[in-house]
């Protein structure tokens, strides 16, 4: 009865064996072996969905077969998570049709679509923390036992299907201490338990490690060759060709078209996706480096709940220089910016800005000496929501000349000051008048960095600046923060995008913990060298750290 | 929209049943008589059905106007369960401006709030207790005071006590330290009086209306030796129940408490407000509002002392309480003479 | 005196005080800790109490068999609990408003009704002490525990049988995922809405019952607002109890051992002013309640109303 975990081999085992095993048999399609593997498994034609003012799915067609990964690929705002709910029951489409097996059925709600052999894994997991990895599997499912829990015996489905697709987990664990990576594999084995056929993957390796996603990849796989159907929804190209069969791409709420992967090249994928070039790959002119304009010394601070977020962090920017910081969202990057912004004590070491120590200077004196700050949180820290988009553009200017003349302010070079940045920085506003939280997340995004900009600042402290917006801005930003660079400024730009900092950066330091675990120069390094230290991993020596990868290291 | 609609129908079903407590419409619909009636509102802190103090208040003025000829001659409006203070002043201050001839407010919590209102309404008149302040040190003539001697049924009560107990400890289960000291100062001396060896033992709930407490506190006095068992204030109710589960004896006061206990209530000190209220109205009618002080006591006929008649009471215990309050009246208990 | 606190038979005595004390504040803190559970707060309790004990209290005084008088509080408690739910939860009134407001309702109601059906105190027979068999004769411990009325010995079975509930049931597994993450529990099929109705008649069910034990077992008497609030410290022994079934026990014995003691120490005149000696349970709550907060078993998503959709 007991058998030696060796998951590769018995990724081979037949579905049957499974059930024999006691694990609740699937309502639907779980033979999917059997059929040919061509065959469309689950159809939507002609979806229909509206939001006030929005049409987020406008007829959209989709189907996906068994045993392929149909990659779903747009922009944010595509329309690709609202057809995917509306599969899953979520969303109630206005029009269109789903299929299953080419008869037509309804999907009322996830229930119905969990009868239907149709699983989910959201972008952000939908777990109960305080239960175990058993509970929240068997929450909602008819126990054996009647009215009373089996959990005994879900307990023993979890293992024989974690050993069947390479999905780690100990069924026992609570939630809490659980990795991201691990709380993902419990989302897919609620989803398998329950005997999906067809898994849906809302942008799941956002928030992953480079070897999470291969360990993902690998078991996105073993599930293919076993007859799943899987859904991957995502706007990263390089994950998209890597891993799917078919790709169908998605652009303002339609269907651009549906392509086989291999016949596809990642610029036509991206012509498809934006309607134009785009070139991410910015060239980078080589530039002086000139002296030291940001040094941080032996820096340590707390974070928000008091624990201790920054260690001892030493790092230095030079003039004409992008310094990168990568790390796993949560280990000290916020907190990192908020330190050399003036937002937030640090407790040891010193903060200095062209060979002077900044420490107890204001935020306002920072800026005033040349400090540009892109926040994380642009919508809390980067704007004021309720003023008007002139208003957010001079924000930290307005009691100097030309923008204001004593307590007056002078409206009328707002205005022309804030109609240049605008038309500079393709700011897509109705008017400069317009509420700033009716901009759009990229255009909001251009605005802060237009007004970081346009100050000229000798160094730039640039957070996630690329997160949740779209491509066509994404492109913009890049070009924006090399022309900072090459102008003389000092940039220290934090991203949870290996890609990004991998072609913007000269230099890349690694943060974990708190602690800066190494520096290291772009063309000396590799995204896996990068992951395992994101991981906490010293490459170096590796098998010591092995054992060591801590599990909560995200928690 | 109509999610707003039905809550606030919800709402109003709440607060309709939370209202349904007090009785405002009583003296409605007055026309058709010759004579104008007269009208009297009362704030009570408790329930009118407390078997305490609201109700020996309630049961006097119903009985007033049962004398009088019923609600033709006497108009009764009130407000129970006013426990908390600002509520009553509001319900005071309401009563005062529609007009009442009389508005009373039966608790000596509601002092500051009848003395800040009588002076907005010199016409109407205001009788408040326990207490003996009038106010005419303010220049206030429109606010009786009333009170009654409870130290003297206390005694009797003691002196029974004394001669039912065989165990020599009686439990005594009060409320609020201060205000039920007159009460349980005179028991005591009643008992330690006829049994000097005799011992009381006295617990307080905190609470005027804590029965649980109370209950509770019964069933310790009883393992605790207690035979005899006394208290006062509406959460003895619970207590009365516990030491009919027990067969002790208990002695009531304030309201007739017979009920609640047929087999186990040997006495009780029942306070009787009528003629307090019959000499209010008549001093009204006669234009005086106010500046009496009223204290029943066993002489003037406040206070009564009740047997119950459906249990066997030894006569001699009948008659050593008869004695007691003959000694009271006649000031033989020097303790009283000064009330 | 001192010296006689610590006699055996005062502390046998005052064990027996606080086991029989904790009964109502064990029925109501297990019931509260249902809904509070699944992410509703009921500050309705006491409301709920008194109309189990009046319904309770009528029924026997109509001439009813005690278990009647019993379902009946049972039958209201759930009507009560009905309400709060439909309110709260179809409604998503503010929770702790809401909860305010079925107290005053069944504050009102229970008065009004007995003004109406009943008109003055009285009292009924209500449940005896029964000494079981055997264990009852062991000294001490036989009358600490097993010499009381049967709703007595109904609120300590109903702890295990509710630690069972939450704990190995498919309806508890529902109910502490409702309370801890309502959208994961929907996006399972679990209807958040329909648990959140059954922990609340669960708990109206367990709340009338602690309102019977009021009226026809501890006092046999029902008065207006006897509860006292009662209620709402059975709400603040859940807290206090950490949501666990046993911190709740623990809650209920430790405040009732400090009343029972406090009673004690008066009724053998210790020379303790009565005022601190009243304060006693209170004082220790908030200390304990200072000292022993702990958070994590908190349910994340308690007083929020849940509503579908982004």
């Amino acid at each position: 009865m007991n058998s030696t975990p060796t998951f590769i081999s018995t990724g081979q085992r037949s579905i049957e064996d499974l059930f024999a095993h006691g694990i609740s048999k699937p309502t639907a399609g779980h033979r999917a072996v059997n059929f040919r593997l061509n065959a469309p498994y689950v159809q939507m034609y002609d979806i229909v969905k509206r939001f006030p003012g929005v049409l987020a799915c406008d007829h959209v067609d989709f189907d996906v077969r068994r045993g392929e990964v149909h990659a779903l690929l747009g922009e944010n705002g595509a329309g690709k998570s609202t057809l995917m709910k509306v599969l899953y029951g979520l969303y109630q489409p206005e029009g269109g049709r789903i299929l299953r097996d080419g008869a037509e059925v309804t999907i009322h709600s996830p229930t119905d679509a969990i009868h239907q052999g149709i699983g989910m894994i959201h972008q952000h997991f939908m777990l109960v923390d305080t239960l175990t990895v058993t509970e929240n599997v068997a929450l909602g499912l008819k126990s054996s036992r009647g009215l009373l829990l089996d959990l005994d015996r879900v307990e023993d489905g979890i293992r024989e299907l974690s050993e069947a697709y390479g999905l780690q987990i100990d069924p026992r664990a609570p939630v809490w201490t659980l990795s991201v990576g691990e709380r993902q594999r419990v989302e897919i084995m609620k989803a398998l338990y329950r005997g999906a056929a067809l898994l849906i993957l809302d942008e799941p390796t956002a928030v992953l490690t480079p070897q999470e996603v291969e360990e993902l990849f690998v078991t996105l796989s073993y599930m293919k060759e076993n007859g799943y159907s899987l859904v991957f929804i995502s706007h990263k190209l390089q994950e998209v060709l890597a891993v799917s069969d078919r790709i169908t791409v998605m652009r303002e709420g339609r269907r651009v078209g549906t392509v086989s992967t291999k016949e596809m090249t990642r610029n036509e994928l991206v012509r498809m996706m934006v309607g134009r070039d785009i070139i991410l790959e910015q060239t980078r002119d080589e530039v002086e480096v000139g002296d030291v304009r940001l040094r941080l010394q032996n820096v340590s601070a707390r974070g928000v709940t008091g624990q201790q977020a920054l260690r001892d962090v030493s790092l230095s920017v030079k003039s004409g220089e992008i310094l990168g910081v990568a790390g796993i969202s949560g280990n000290g990057q916020r907190e990192l910016a908020e330190v050399v912004a003036g937002l937030r004590p640090h407790s040891g070491g010193s903060v200095e800005m062209d060979e002077v120590t900044i420490n107890d200077w204001t935020t306002a004196r920072r800026t005033e000496s040349g400090l540009a700050y892109i926040p994380e949180e642009r919508m809390h820290d980067g704007i004021v929501r309720d003023f008007a988009v002139s208003e957010n553009l001079v924000l930290q200017e307005h009691t100097r000349e030309p923008f204001s003349h004593g307590i007056f302010l002078a409206f009328e070079y707002i205005a022309r000051y804030s109609r240049k940045l605008i038309q500079d920085f393709y700011i897509k506003t109705p008017d400069i008048r317009t509420m700033t939280r009716n901009l759009s997340g990229g255009n909001i995004q251009r605005l802060i960095v237009a007004r970081e900009l346009s100050r000229q600042p000798k160094v730039l402290v640039a957070a996630q600046p690329t997160r949740g917006i779209d491509i066509g801005a994404i492109e913009y930003i890049y070009s924006q923060i090399l022309e900072q660079r090459d102008r003389g400024a000092a940039i220290l730009l934090i991203s949870e995008d290996l890609d990004e900092l991998l072609a913007l950066c000269d230099r890349i330091a690694v943060i974990f913990e708190g602690t800066i675990m190494d520096v290291l120069d772009r063309n000396e390094t590799t995204a896996e060298e990068l992951g395992l230290l994101m991981a906490g991993v010293d490459p170096a020596n590796q098998e010591g750290a092995q054992a060591g990868v801590p599990a909560g290291a995200q928690a | 929209m109509l999610r707003r609609i039905s809550l606030l129908t919800l709402v109003l079903l709440f607060l309709l049943a939370a209202c349904g407590r007090s009785d405002r419409d009583a003296d409605a619909n007055t026309e058709g008589t010759n004579e104008e009636p007269f009208r009297v509102a009362i704030v009570l802190p408790s329930s009118t059905t407390d078997i305490a103090w609201s109700q020996s208040m309630f049961d006097s003025l119903k009985d007033v106007q049962a004398s009088m000829g019923g609600e033709e001659a006497l108009r009764i409006a009130f407000s129970e369960g006013m426990f908390r203070v600002t509520d009553a002043s509001a319900a005071i201050r309401d009563y005062a401006s529609e007009g009442f001839d009389l508005v009373i407010a039966h608790g000596a919590q509601y002092g500051n709030s009848v003395f800040e209102v009588a002076s907005d309404f010199p016409e109407t008149s205001f009788a408040w207790g326990t207490s003996s302040d009038t106010g005419a040190e303010r220049g206030i003539t429109n606010v009786f005071a009333y009170g009654a001697a409870a130290n003297e049924g206390g005694y009797v009560n003691g002196v029974v006590a004394s001669m039912l107990t065989q165990s020599e400890i009686v439990g005594v289960i009060g409320p609020v330290a201060g205000d039920a000291k007159l009460y349980i100062d005179g028991f005591i001396r009643g008992v330690t009086g006829v049994k000097p060896d005799a011992q009381v033992n006295v617990t307080y709930t905190g609470s005027f209306s804590d029965t649980s407490l109370a209950a509770e506190a019964a069933h310790v006095h009883i393992q605790a030796g207690a035979d005899v068992l006394t208290g006062s204030a509406q959460q003895v109710v619970g207590a009365i129940g516990v030491a009919s589960e027990n067969g002790i004896p208990w002695l009531g006061t304030q309201s007739d408490q017979i009920s609640l206990g047929p087999e186990v209530v040997v006495t009780n000190q029942v306070y009787d407000w009528a003629n307090v209220i019959d000499d209010m109205i008549a001093k009204i009618s006669a234009d005086e509002f106010g500046g009496t002080a009223y204290t029943l006591t066993f002489e003037n006929g406040g206070l009564r002392l009740e047997f119950n008649e459906a249990i066997d009471i030894p006569d001699d215990v009948k008659d050593a309480a008869r004695a007691a309050i003959e000694d009271i009246k006649s000031g033989a208990v020097e303790q009283f003479s000064d009330e | 005196m001192t010296d006689e606190l610590f006699t055996i038979s005062t502390l046998i005595g005052i064990l027996h005080s606080c086991v029989r004390l904790a009964t109502p504040y064990l029925f109501a803190s297990l019931g509260e800790t249902f809904g509070q559970r699944s992410g509703v707060l009921n500050l309705g309790v006491d409301g709920i109490m008194l109309m189990g004990a009046f319904f309770a209290f009528y029924v026997v005084f109509e001439g009813h068999n005690l278990w009647v008088g019993v379902l009946a509080a049972i039958v209201v408690g759930m009507l009560m609990g009905l309400l709060k739910a439909f309110v709260s939860v179809t409604m998503q009134a503010l929770q702790g408003i809401s909860g305010i407001g079925l107290y005053l309702f069944g504050l009102g109601l229970s008065s009004l009704l007995f003004k109406t059906l009943i008109g003055s105190v009285e009292g009924v027979s209500g449940f005896r002490q029964v000494g079981i068999p055997f264990v009852s004769d062991l000294p001490g411990i036989g009358h600490i525990f097993f010499n009381h009325n049967a709703l007595v010995y109904l609120a300590y079975i109903m702890v295990p049988v509710s630690w069972f509930v939450i704990n190995r049931t498919t309806l508890g597994l529902k109910i502490r995922a409702v309370g801890h993450n309502p959208e994961a529990a929907d996006t399972l099929g679990v209807s958040v809405n329909g648990v959140r109705y059954a922990t609340m008649m669960i708990g109206g069910a367990l709340a009338g019952v602690a309102g019977a034990s009021l009226s026809i077992g501890l006092q046999n008497v029902f008065q207006e607002n006897m509860t006292n609030g009662l209620g709402f410290i059975a709400v603040a022994l859940v807290y206090f109890g950490s949501w666990r079934t046993v911190g709740v026990l623990a809650g209920s014995l430790l405040f009732s051992l400090v009343n029972a003691l406090q009673l004690w120490v008066q009724a053998l005149g210790i020379p303790v002013p009565s005022e601190v000696a009243v304060m006693m349970p209170y004082v220790m709550t908030i200390v304990v309640l200072a000292f022993t907060a702990r958070q994590i078993q908190k349910p994340a998503a308690l007083a929020r109303s849940y509503e579908r959709g982004e």
